[in-house]
């Protein structure tokens, strides 16, 4: 199979980017899109030009690093998966596609693909932690867990830091990555005592960074590699008010 | 902290669920048209007017409401724009991203309605559009008070006037379409089982106002409210 791709090239922060035109061919439709741009980049490579440079490390769906935006969407065609779990077969022969980075004013292109998203680090160092006392690892099961809660807990805690919800987002906003960082210590014992200092720590270094507000639109829902609700952010939206008035 | 994304997104929702309750109350007041008597609305609206004292007080906090309103999504709403220097050269598809046309609109079709309010405000309140409807008298049980009946009723026999008026309810309905169901998920109240509900609840309570609202023009131009 072939494929027409349009793909973001920037050669820097600063620089100008524009889109440059690629045929790829002889492709397998069992590959995987990061497969695809490994063929493109040898083929570059082989004609001594620069290689697309774009993020990736795990290519399982789970470290989050390959951020791409395929026709308008971040992560590509599929619900519930990251581009490098997409699979050329999820596209048609000969079919145009167009490959941009996640746009944000956060995450400025570094190169190509490629996007600071260290404005995600800034705001994990917020307060996305508990504090403890080192010492000895606790008993196991001393501090007991509903069922129900560690679900709830670990369903926030699939979050892969992927910034996707960031790329769909119209405004730019980052309130389903904090949203769900917020939530998973937020729902479990261990994440009460800074709780509410933390939502407003988080929010305050995400506002900080220059990521835009929500506007309920849910697109960060739709896109998320990790199917993290939107309802988290209404959590989100709860405990901040809960803890600002009770600082007053 | 009100004025961080999360405070102004309260402030926004608190101010358009009183905007919301003051439609619902205005609304209702207005199906008074349709009593079969114009005695009904004229004595309706005589009593509002009774307290001055009550009726300002009430007219300020309203405009401090819609001022707080307006100055919070106007300042969100730059901030996103600026947030999102670049828009992607091809759109995604509608179905995969989920996002609604009237969440989009949210800018445009509250600003409409707010030039709407301005014009409503001249137009029945302040009486500047025609200047003919000061002097429209009527007398309930001996009591000589504004007839608000008949000055609606020649207000939207004017077919410009009742279609702008129209126009900016099916905004209205837009607006609250997204806007009602939004204030949920600002307040924290929204979850997986009580979506559907939110979303089919905000669709009928903003058809409600388009109903109740546009049906009066409409019904006047038709005939069916006579004086
Ligand atoms: C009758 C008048 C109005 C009513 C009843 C009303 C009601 C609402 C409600 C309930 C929301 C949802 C709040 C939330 O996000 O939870 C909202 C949002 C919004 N309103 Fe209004 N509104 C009115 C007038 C206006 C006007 C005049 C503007 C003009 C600028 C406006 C602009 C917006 C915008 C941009 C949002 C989206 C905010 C966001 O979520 O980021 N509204 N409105
Ligand atoms: S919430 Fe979803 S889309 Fe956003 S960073 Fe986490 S995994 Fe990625
Ligand atoms: S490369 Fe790790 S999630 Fe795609």
């Amino acid at each position: 199979m072939k494929l027409h791709l349009r793909v973001w090239r920037q050669k820097g922060r600063e620089a100008e980017g524009q889109f440059e035109t690629y045929e790829a061919k002889g492709l397998n439709p069992n590959m995987s899109f990061l497969e695809m741009m490994d063929v493109v980049n040898d083929e570059l490579t082989k004609e001594g030009k620069e290689p697309v440079a774009f993020e990736h490390d795990c290519r399982e769906g789970i470290c989050g690093s390959c951020a791409m935006v395929i026709n308008g969407e971040p992560h590509g065609p599929n619900k519930g998966a990251t581009t490098c779990q997409v699979y050329l077969r999820s596209f048609q022969d000969g079919e145009t596609l167009t490959v941009e980075p996640w746009r944000a004013r956060a995450f400025p292109v570094l190169k190509d693909l490629v996007t600071d998203r260290s404005a995600f680090d800034k705001v994990i160092q917020a307060g996305g932690f508990v504090s403890v006392n080192t010492g000895q690892a606790p008993d196991a099961n001393a501090m007991p867990i509903g069922k129900e809660d560690a679900e709830k807990a670990f369903d926030a805690a699939h979050c892969i830091g992927c910034g996707a919800c960031v790329a769909a987002c119209r405004n730019g906003s980052a309130m389903l990555f904090v949203a769900a960082k917020v939530s998973h210590l937020g729902m479990l014992p261990q994440g009460q005592p800074e709780r509410g200092e933390r939502v407003r720590k988080m929010v305050a270094a995400m506002d900080a960074a220059g990521f835009g507000n929500c506007s309920n639109q849910y697109a960060c829902e739709a896109v998320c590699p990790k199917e993290i609700s939107a309802d988290w952010i209404g959590r989100m939206n709860r405990d901040y008010a809960v803890s600002a008035v009770k600082k007053l | 902290m009100l004025l961080s994304s999360i405070g102004r997104k309260w402030i926004v929702a608190i101010s358009g669920l009183l905007m919301i309750g003051f439609v619902v109350v205005h609304m209702t007041g207005n199906l008074q048209m349709y009593a079969g008597t114009p005695d009904k609305i004229n004595l309706y609206a005589h009593l509002l007017h009774s307290y001055p004292i009550i009726l300002w007080a009430f007219r300020l906090g309203l405009i401090g409401v819609t001022a707080l309103h307006i100055w919070g999504t106007i300042s969100l709403a730059r901030e996103n724009r600026r947030a999102k220097p670049l828009q992607y050269a091809v759109a995604g598809r509608k179905s995969r991203l989920q996002v609604t046309w009237t969440s989009v609109t949210m800018v445009i079709s509250g600003t409409v309605i707010l030039g709407f309010v301005v014009f409503h405000l001249l137009h029945f309140t302040a009486q500047v559009v025609d200047k003919s409807y000061a002097s429209m008298e009527t007398a309930v049980g001996g009591v000589a008070m504004h007839d608000v009946y008949r000055m609606v009723i020649k207000g939207f026999s004017n077919p410009w006037i009742s279609g702008f008026y129209l126009i900016a309810m099916g905004l209205l309905f837009s607006h609250l379409r997204h806007g009602a169901a939004s204030v949920f998920q600002t307040f924290g109240l929204r979850d997986r089982q009580l979506v559907q509900v939110i979303e089919v609840g905000a669709w009928i309570l903003a058809m409600a106002l388009f109903v109740g609202f546009g049906s009066i023009p409409v019904g006047v131009m038709l005939g069916l409210i006579r004086p």
